[in-house]
């Protein structure tokens, strides 16, 4: 909302700059977006009156031209300007004289152009920063050719003869605080912040009685949406004059970012900004059978608004209508078929309150938001429509624009309610931190408009944002001061922060990958259908079945939410490879969202899993690097027992490099080498090593119970060995063996060879592993290894057909 | 006998004084100490000697062997001092050669300031609260006193997955979960994901991270929120920063303001990353609507509390909050 510093002066004495006066302001809630000072910037700019135009010598483009700026002086002005032509005289200009300054902090001086001396410069609108609206008949391009009436003022400051001495101000309103999108509600804040008396020049409207008919020259009104419309009040003008409006009014409407359009138009819209009332005029003639219906539209309806376009309509929308069709589209904009015309002769003022939810949604939908719409949509206050449209009547007659009719219609079916809510001082000051006593409250709330009768606070009809004690609470806090509140701590009972377990696991981990050499990125939750589609995720996969489709995406890359980490995470690798990136080591920790029971139609929520996701390319990356990378994983957070499964049916990994990781038969994590028919469909040649952990399943399995375990007393006992097994042996298995016969006796058993040659057979290889025994209490036996190694071998033999190398 | 003793002494004395390695030592050792060696002869002729000097001349001879051997143990360490100290000389490296090292990776940096400011809270006594990014309206909007009318549910700005089910689009439907959950006092921070309906460009994205906090209990006051805030933005942003609250207008919080910080470039002098004000917007926060704890069944006549929240916001200052999360794709 813009207002300029001399509109808002009518209604408080302002004695501070525009600066200073946006700073208070922003700190008692109307932020200042920006300000437009002009004030200060124009000096010794002059009117003249041209004398002479000649031709100049040394150029074709320039002339040279005789003007008179007063008090008998005439200087001599070169300018190329368009409009100025050779053997004119007698235009009334801007004179920048030498030693005067623009906007911009632009300095004149006088100096010569082409040979000839130019003592200063006629000015154009922009060099002056008018708003070329403001003047509609002057040429907006060449020289500013002001009216013949201000031959008279000859040789006076220009910026008090325009009234250029404008700043404007541009508020940030809040969506509360819809008395504010007025020059009276800004009038009134800037009051009570500069701690002034409120001038109230409208007070006359508060006082105004005028007589509500059923008729006025015929017209009648009916409301049959009284949910959607609060209020409709129409009075009639007679015998219209249109024309231009005065060049005050012009003034105010451009301070505010509004075109004058006709004197009647411009009524509507200054009193809009005024009184944040928005009005309309219609031209009585066109609405047939003077009968104004507030209806919602029918389906399909149609209306040409104003603006030429052609609008559809629904029956969710709001229109005002006649006997036969939409006149207006409620609170958004009116008709082409009962505009003012240049031949109107009477016109109907509409004042009407609608409900804002309503407004809002027909703007959105019909792609219309005015003025008028961004007022409404904040919810009105019914008791301003009468005032505005009076003043709107005062307004014809002070312009003389029209023959106002004696009377209105006003149809008013739901009164607006007087709240009342109880003065709680003591909670109040609670609320806020401060000490205030009921008589400092009650003089700032008296100050705002706000009665306090007997402990009961009454807003005004203009503050339908104050409905409970927190309400009032703010309002004493804005002028008590935000800046003042005194900070102070907490002093509630003591609270245990901290992180829980999921959150403590996730950061550990998160730590142990840094160290690790790993990056964390972050991804989108989204996937599209061909993220899927070279993911190489069929469409009747739990993957593409479980994913949550959102009703209005953004685009086609993000139609869904993602099932699965893969396609994410592979769109970063490729993104990497394509950058030239070598040794790329990536984690993630985000959620897929799986809706399992298919119940989301039904209001469920999906199923939210916290997936760890690792992605790797590079040198020495392997396999086994990874599966080491997890275990680690595991092992920080306390999943101790678990199996590494071979998992062939995974189309996403190498069917031949590929694990579960699994406690019992829960899978709670993939870890293997990505199919390459995948990454080549993300332009990856390079093996690419990948792992899904669930770290919701790890949280339920976490143990993370700390045991001591002493400094071994006595010495281990070390023996190698070393057996040739059939290649389909998997070394797993030799583990395990190992670790069941060899029981309690056993501290470590570590694989340190693996071993294939033609000398063995093709199908064979060599294992070795180095195995270490100890006990806490004793030192063992070199006949106790024994019998366990002879266990040991026997199995081996047995189960895998083990051949025991010397 | 003496004499022959002393001889020997000296003349081993000086030849192990004047041995220039290692091997005259040893030669040394047999020569004089050795089964055969001069002093070992000595002892093994004292048969001859009378019983009066034989204990005499006994303790005589082991006190010069203990001599040689003592001297001969010292030059030994004296060659191998040597000799290390040689060994040092050759074995120089360049020590501005680069080390050896595991690279290590790095955390997002929105992961670092989030850890940063929960680290903050944790020792101010907060819980991290975490809830559903697919969330039902009613958290996201109803309970928070949003009602079905509000623009900031229009499917412009949210993203539906049913009519009643949405992504989340504010952090803030944790708070009600939890309200609804716990007894008060409550004292959360929930950082995560939210979704908007944004396209990407230099400020904005569908999807972004928000902190919320919430502080729920019998007298909790505005001059609380306002001295937390201070304390986490002196934690955060320097000892020397100032708060300042300014009005403003949420659903979900009455009286609400949003919290401006001194600016950490200028000082709040003014400059080109405060856009010349001396102050950045740092968050909304508020006291919690009633209407908000109500809907959460908490009795606002009895408690109060406060939230705030930090979003990314196009006009916030770069280097807090405003990082552009997808910069990395």
């Amino acid at each position: 909302m813009k207002a300029s510093l001399e509109w808002l002066n009518e209604y408080a004495d302002i004695d501070v700059s525009a600066k200073e006066l946006g700073d208070i302001l922003t700190m008692t809630g109307s932020k200042v977006e920006t300000i437009d000072d002009k004030s200060g910037e124009i000096k010794n700019v002059v009117v003249g009156k041209i004398l002479e135009v000649k031709s100049h010598i040394n150029a074709d483009k320039l002339v040279v031209t005789k003007v008179d700026v007063g008090n008998g002086e005439v200087l001599q002005i070169i300018t190329g300007a368009s409009n100025i032509i050779v053997g004119t005289s007698g235009q009334i200009v801007p004179v920048a004289k030498p030693g005067s300054s623009l906007p911009g902090g632009k300095e004149i001086k006088t100096g010569k152009l082409r040979g000839i001396e130019s003592c200063g410069m006629l000015c154009s609108m922009g060099e002056l920063g008018i708003d070329p609206a403001t003047y509609p008949d002057a040429e907006e391009d060449g020289i500013f050719i002001l009216d013949s009436k201000y031959e008279k003022n000859i040789g006076e400051d220009i910026v008090d003869v325009l009234g250029l001495r404008e700043s404007i101000i541009d508020f940030e309103i809040t969506p509360n605080r819809p008395d504010c999108l007025s020059i009276e509600g800004l009038g009134r804040e800037t009051a009570v912040s500069l701690n002034k008396p409120f001038k109230n020049p409208r007070k006359n409207l508060d006082e105004m009685k005028i007589e509500n008919k059923k008729e006025l020259e015929g017209l009648t009104v009916e409301i049959s949406a009284p949910d959607l419309c609060y209020r409709y009040i129409a009075r009639v003008v007679k015998n219209i004059k249109i024309g231009p409006s005065p060049e005050w009014m012009v003034r105010r409407l451009n301070a505010c970012g509004v075109r004058s359009i006709n004197n009647i138009v411009d009524i509507t819209n200054y009193v809009m900004l005024e009184l944040g009332q928005p009005m309309h005029a219609f031209d009585i003639n066109s609405i047939d059978g003077k009968h104004i219906n507030v209806r919602r539209a029918k389906a399909n309806e149609e209306i040409i608004t104003l603006d030429g376009q052609k609008r559809k309509l629904n029956e969710n929308m709001l229109v005002i209508a006649d006997s036969k069709k939409p006149v207006a589209i409620a609170g958004v904009m009116g008709g082409e078929n009962s505009e003012i015309e240049n031949d109107t002769k009477t016109i109907v003022f509409e004042s009407a309150v609608f409900y804002g939810g309503s407004v809002r949604k027909t703007a959105k939908v019909v792609g219309l938001r005015t003025e008028a719409s961004s007022r409404y949509e904040k919810g009105l206050a019914p008791e301003n429509a009468l005032r505005a449209v009076n003043r709107a009547v005062e307004l014809i007659e002070l312009l003389g624009a029209g023959e106002p009719v004696d009377g209105m219609v006003d149809v008013y079916p739901t009164k607006q309610k007087i709240v009342k809510i109880p003065l709680e001082v003591d909670r109040i000051n609670r609320l806020l931190g401060i000490n205030l006593s009921k008589e400092e409250m009650v003089t700032i709330l008296n100050k705002l408009n706000i009665k306090v009768e007997n402990d009961i606070v009454i807003p005004p009809f203009f503050r339908q944002d104050i409905e409970q004690t927190a309400d009032v609470a703010e309002e004493v806090l804005r002028f008590y001061g935000y800046d003042k509140l005194e900070t102070t701590l907490v002093s509630a009972d003591t609270t245990l922060g901290g992180k829980n377990k999921k959150q403590t696991i996730e950061d550990n981990i998160s730590d142990l990958l840094v160290h690790s050499g790993l990056s964390e990125i972050y991804t989108y939750g989204f996937v599209s259908e061909n993220d899927l589609r070279k993911c190489n995720i069929s469409k009747d996969s739990n993957y593409a079945k479980q994913a949550i489709k959102i009703i209005n995406p953004l685009s086609e890359d993000y139609t869904m939410m993602k099932t699965t980490s893969v396609p994410s995470m592979m769109q970063m690798l490729e993104n990497n490879n394509n950058y030239k990136n070598k040794n790329v080591k990536l984690f993630d920790i985000s959620r897929i969202y799986k809706n399992i029971n298919q119940n989301i139609e039904e209001g469920e929520l999906p199923e939210e899993d916290t997936i760890l996701t690792i992605g790797m390319y590079g040198e020495d990356i392997d396999f086994y690097i990874l599966k080491g990378l997890v275990e680690n994983v595991l092992n920080i957070v306390g999943v101790t027992k678990y199996d590494v499964v071979k998992e062939t049916e995974n189309d996403m990994y190498h069917p031949g490099r590929c694990a579960n990781i699994k406690i019992g038969k829960d899978v709670i994590g993939t870890i293997g080498e990505v199919n390459p028919l995948l990454a080549t469909n993300y332009d990856i040649s390079q093996r690419v090593l990948f792992a899904e952990v669930n770290i919701d399943k790890i949280v339920k399995y976490a143990r993370n119970v700390k045991k001591y375990t002493p400094i071994p007393k006595f010495p281990a006992v070390e023996r190698d060995i070393a057996m040739i097994v059939d290649e389909t042996v998997e070394v797993g298995q030799i583990q395990k063996i190992i670790e069941k016969k060899a029981k309690k006796l056993l501290e470590e058993a570590k694989l340190f060879d693996v071993y294939r040659s033609e000398k063995i057979g093709n199908d064979k290889k060599s294992i070795a592993y180095a195995l270490k025994f100890r006990v806490p209490d004793r030192t063992l036996t070199d006949d106790e290894i024994n019998v366990v190694m002879k266990e040991i071998i026997e199995e081996l033999e047995k189960q895998l057909n083990a051949e025991l190398r010397k | 006998m003496k004499e022959q003793i002393e001889k020997i002494r000296q003349s081993a004395l000086e030849e192990i004084k004047n041995a220039n390695d290692e091997k005259v030592l040893n030669d040394a050792r047999v020569k004089y100490l050795g089964k055969k060696g001069e002093l070992t002869l000595i002892l093994r002729g004292m048969g001859g000697l009378s019983s009066e000097e034989r204990p005499v001349i006994g303790s005589l001879v082991n006190e010069v062997r203990d001599e040689i051997e003592n001297l001969i143990e010292e030059r030994k360490k004296e060659f191998k001092v040597a000799e290390i100290k040689r060994k040092l000389e050759t074995e120089k490296i360049d020590v501005t050669m680069p080390g050896k090292k595991i690279e290590l990776g790095s955390v997002h940096p929105i992961t670092q300031i989030i850890n940063d400011i929960k680290e903050i809270f944790i020792g101010m006594g907060y819980q991290i609260a975490d809830g559903p990014e697919v969330e039902f309206a009613t958290y996201n909007f109803d309970k928070l006193n949003t009602p079905p009318d509000h623009p900031a549910r229009d499917i412009q700005d949210t993203f539906y997955i049913t009519d009643d089910i949405v992504l989340r689009s504010q952090t803030s439907p944790v708070q009600a979960r939890v309200m609804e959950t716990q007894k008060p006092p409550i004292k959360i921070i929930c950082p995560g994901v939210v979704y908007r309906s944004d396209s990407v460009d230099a400020t904005h994205s569908p999807v972004f991270h928000q902190i919320e906090g919430l502080v729920v209990d019998k007298n909790i006051s505005m001059g609380d929120l306002k001295g937390t805030l201070e304390m986490f933005a002196k934690k955060c942003l320097g000892e020397k920063t100032q708060i300042r609250f300014r009005p403003h207008h949420f659903p979900f919080t009455e009286p609400s303001a949003e919290a401006d910080v001194s600016c950490f470039v200028c000082g709040g002098k003014g400059c080109r990353v405060c856009k010349e004000e001396g102050w950045i917007e740092l968050l909304g926060c508020g006291m919690v609507h009633p209407n908000v704890l109500r809907n959460c069944g908490i009795d606002p006549e009895i408690y109060s509390g406060f939230a705030f929240g930090m979003r990314n916001r196009k006009n916030s200052n770069g280097e807090i909050w405003n990082r552009r999360y997808a910069f990395i794709i």
